[in-house]
């Protein structure tokens, strides 16, 4: 499959070295510049730029991507880049991460995303199982 | 009418005070709690420090009940946002969201918002000013990306039809003026000394106009 990954170094960075590692097609676009060798290395393609400017993720192959996954640290840019995905990309499957748990309702099918990842709420609800 | 402003800067501030002054009753909220304390005193408004993005903010800020909701932050995305939530989960009827980056607006229309871009209207305005003086604009359109202009057709242009002056996509001629009266003029019509023309013209092809019109550089 051809991913996208979006964000930086942290929670993007690792999740594209996952993929990349089971054998996947991945291409990371980090707005940080100077992370091409670093992501180079760990064999992933990496595309510099801020992806809520439509050039860029065209630059990193949206027309013909299977899966793209906003995961940066802003929940507004996170919500742009999947309805920029969708909408305008036609991108099969849009995945995007929650950072402020008071923004998860708007995570859905009207900006784009199919599936939402958010890790505060996740965390929560398993220390609540395990009391 | 009540008015919900995302973003208390310059342009937040000032617009806010413009809306308190008129009678309408408003609400600034800005995701830096000292940026309220920037606004004049005696303003006649409310300040919620907050997330203009955030349902619950928006909620507290009055949301339900607005009837106009104004995004002003320096942030393209946020902006963007917060218009589709305030037009999709709170049905406000009139929304406006500003756009600094130009490159990202004619994407950004497909979204179904209409944006003001500080940048482009700048730009376009002060080309116009030191530029085009010669045109001055009746009109403009949008954030100045097409202009209603109004010109004498020069002598040496006499005799030519108007179709020789329109460019699809970048120069119609709408009307023209002979001997005090108007009329919308055809393809054919052969232009005389003394007619006045209106054209409506793309920005960025303004010298081309002036160019047509044989307009000095001022």
């Amino acid at each position: 499959m051809r991913i996208i990954v979006i964000g930086g170094a942290g929670l993007a960075e690792q999740v594209a070295g996952a993929l990349q590692r089971a054998g996947e097609e991945v291409t990371v676009v980090d707005i940080e510049p100077g992370r091409e060798a670093a992501l180079a290395k760990a064999g992933l393609r990496a595309v510099p730029g801020d992806a809520v400017v439509p050039s860029t993720l065209e630059a990193a192959g949206a027309l013909r991507a299977d899966v793209l996954v906003a995961c940066t640290r802003y929940d507004e840019d996170n919500l742009v880049i999947s309805l920029l995905a969708k909408k305008h990309f036609n991108v099969p499957r849009v995945i995007a991460s929650v950072n402020d748990p008071s923004n998860e309702e708007l995570f859905d099918e009207s900006f784009g995303i199919d599936a939402v990842v958010s890790p505060t709420t996740a965390l929560v609800s398993l220390i609540r199982q395990a009391t | 009418m009540e008015v919900l402003i995302m973003g208390c800067g310059r342009t937040g501030r000032a617009l806010a005070t413009r809306f308190a002054a008129e009678g309408d009753q408003v609400t600034v909220i800005d995701v830096d709690d000292a940026a309220g304390k920037r606004l004049p005193a005696g303003f006649g408004g409310r300040f919620l420090p907050g997330n203009g993005i955030t349902p619950g903010v928006l909620r507290a800020a009055g949301i339900a009940h607005a009837e106009a909701f104004v995004a002003l932050t320096a942030n393209d995305s946020a902006n963007i946002v917060a218009a589709r939530v305030a037009r999709d989960i709170f049905r406000v009827p009139r929304i406006l969201a500003r756009l600094h980056d130009p490159t990202r607006a004619p994407v950004y229309s497909e979204f179904g918002i209409a944006t003001v871009g500080s940048v482009q209207t700048t730009v376009n305005r002060v080309m116009q000013l030191l530029h085009h003086q010669t045109l001055e604009p009746h009109q403009t359109f949008g954030n100045g990306e097409t202009l209603l202009v109004r010109s004498k057709v020069p002598d040496y242009l006499a005799g030519r039809q108007v179709a020789d002056l329109n460019v699809p996509g970048e120069i119609g001629v709408v009307e023209l003026s002979r001997a005090g009266h108007s009329r919308i003029p055809e393809q054919s019509t052969p232009l005389e000394s003394g007619d006045v023309l209106s054209f409506i013209v793309a920005a960025g092809s303004l010298g081309r106009l002036r160019s047509f019109l044989g307009g000095k550089w001022s």
